[in-house]
């Protein structure tokens, strides 16, 4: 943003810019550096793995050596995307589960995290039970949600979306009931309705801890979708990793990892890009 | 020019601002009519229980009244419910005993008639400053005709190279003016000012001073300011009201004669100045080891 700074009234009032260029050029050298540390230890990491595994003779089964790993990974990205040797088909299967659950579990977590931080008896009501829900662990729920909605993508779909809703309800309540009381003093002197104040004060004060659940919640969809592939599914990665260990192809195992940690790594940067956008004040304020 | 003006003489509507006015101009009323009477707090008193269950008395019988126009600054040691009694008028916090009223109605609520200015700047960071001072407005539903408020209040107060800045990209001075323009754009009658320049530096402050001097003078609004600085309560008041420590009751309420406008070179070795800072530090003091 270009802005021309002519307050006559007050130059001294102005926020310098003095000494900015200073300071950027500091932080990119830094960033460099430690882009460059990053870089080094990965390469002594994959040699270290590669040199071991031809020393000691470990069988592929155990663990493959970073070349035979690479090469499966190579075979199963250099196809067409709608070849079924390829990972595309599996991938997409899963990232549409995860996303749609993701979806929902948002949503839901959104309203209900809203409704406890607005009222009182819904919050006394429903907090207990959401957090005995909880504290069981999500997969010992996943054989029941199968048994509920079978083995197609709708296991999928609930898994991921339970897995969302919990951060996505904590975060927001927490974030709402954050809310600086002089914002909401500022709205009840100008007489603004309830739903006004949510709307226009606490949704917005609650931006960073929803943006902060959004981050958690999107690798959970994930996770989410894959242990219901793993107990049961026709396709998608979890049910590739399966059919790999089924016939001992480790390498197939690790390439398929690598893969989903690359999607988890683009999908935070997706959200943090998001949320850079949307809340660029949060940062700088207060 | 405004130094000119006789204060209390002047209808609100006279306003320089672009507000809607009836036509009255040319209309001045008599000079020795008594000022309307805007708002009237009889023998108000403020209690309330802590979260141990203590009763806490934090304001006991405070009477006085403020004419429409008047410009009134209350000074008070820490703690004496001065700031709670600016929220009572602002309808934020219900009187325990007494009555309390603006413009001859109870105060019940929140009014459009008052705008309050807090400590802080408490402008929302996701909007841009002229987003914020539009608020008042979008939040009542106002007409688009006041909208034009909007730039002329920026202007006013020097902001309006800022109008599309983010307030973090303004210094807590230009924050504060903001504030001021917020709660000025719904034309409120009365305006009331917690404190508001408590957190800026002494320089600043001064500038802010002499700011909302010529704001006050642009505008004509009541203005209610509770201060800690005996210098500033001065400066900008046409009456100054010290409050005892809790519970605060009005112990002085004293009319300022300095001339209008007022500027710090003159006003600060003006004897009636110095004999009012000197009188009311004494007030403020009394009673301590001091």
């Amino acid at each position: 943003m270009s802005m021309k700074i002519e307050d006559t009234w007050t130059p001294a009032d102005v926020t310098s810019d003095l000494g900015d260029s200073d300071v950027h050029e500091g932080a990119t050298r830094v960033r460099i550096k430690q882009i460059g540390l990053v870089v080094f230890g990965g390469i002594v990491l994959l040699t270290a793995w590669q040199l071991s595994v031809a020393w000691f003779h470990i069988p592929d089964y155990i663990l493959p050596a970073p070349k035979k790993v690479l090469d499966v990974l190579w075979a199963g990205l250099a196809v067409s995307p709608s070849n079924p040797q390829g990972f595309y088909i599996a991938l997409a299967s899963t990232l549409e589960n995860a996303a749609a659950g993701y979806v929902i579990g948002v949503s839901f977590g959104i309203v209900l995290g809203s409704l406890m931080a607005e009222f009182r008896p819904i919050e006394m009501s429903v907090m207990p039970y959401t957090f005995a829900l909880q504290s069981l662990p999500k997969v010992a729920i996943a054989p029941l949600i199968i048994i509920w909605c079978g083995f197609g993508d709708g296991s999928k779909v609930a898994m991921a979306a339970l897995m969302t809703f919990f951060p996505m309800m904590v975060n927001t309540f927490a974030g709402i009931r954050a809310t600086e009381p002089e914002r909401i003093d500022l709205m009840r002197a100008l007489s603004a309705s309830r739903l006004e104040t949510y709307r226009i004060v606490k949704i917005p004060s609650a931006a960073p801890y929803i943006f902060a659940g959004l981050n958690m919640s999107v690798v959970y969809a994930l996770l989410g979708a894959l242990i219901a592939e793993f107990l049961g599914a026709q396709q998608g990665v979890g049910v590739v990793i399966l059919q790999a260990q089924a016939i001992s192809d480790t390498a197939g195992v690790f390439a398929i990892l690598i893969v989903l940690a690359a999607v988890g790594v683009v999908l935070h940067w997706s959200v943090g890009y998001v949320e850079r956008r949307i809340i660029h004040w949060a940062k700088r304020s207060n | 020019m405004t130094g000119m003006r006789a204060h209390n003489t002047r209808l609100r509507e006279e306003s320089v601002l672009p507000f809607p006015t009836p036509a009255i101009n040319g209309d001045t009323p008599v000079a020795n009519e008594r000022a309307h009477q805007l708002i009237a707090i009889e023998n108000v008193g403020k209690t309330y229980t802590t979260t141990i269950g203590a009763r806490i008395t934090a304001l006991d019988g405070v009477d006085f009244t403020v004419s429409d126009g008047e410009f009134i600054s209350i000074v008070g040691p820490s703690g004496c419910g001065k700031s709670t009694l600016l929220r009572m008028i602002a309808g934020l916090s219900a009187v325990s005993s007494g009555r309390l009223s603006v413009d001859g109605k109870p105060v019940t609520g929140p009014s459009s008639d008052v705008g309050v200015v807090f400590q802080h700047p408490t402008l929302l960071p996701w909007m841009t400053v002229r987003e914020n001072i539009r608020l008042p407005l979008r939040v009542g539903h106002y007409p688009q005709v006041h909208h034009s408020r909007v730039d002329a209040l920026l202007s006013m107060v020097g902001l309006g190279p800022f109008a599309n800045a983010y307030p973090y990209e303004l210094s807590g001075g230009m924050q504060q003016r903001a504030a001021i323009c917020r709660a000025l754009v719904r034309n409120p009658k009365v305006l009331l000012l917690d404190e508001p320049f408590g957190a800026l530096d002494a320089l600043t402050r001064e500038r802010m001073n002499i700011e909302m001097q010529k704001i006050w003078l642009n505008n004509r609004n009541t203005v209610l300011l509770v201060t800690h600085s005996i210098s500033e309560a001065i400066f900008l008041g046409d009456r100054v009201i010290v409050m005892s420590p809790r519970p605060g009751r009005v112990i002085c309420d004293r009319r300022i004669e300095l001339e209008r406008p007022r500027n710090f070179k003159d006003t600060v070795v003006d004897p009636r100045y110095l004999r009012l800072t000197a009188d009311v530090r004494d007030l403020l003091t009394e009673g301590t080891n001091e």
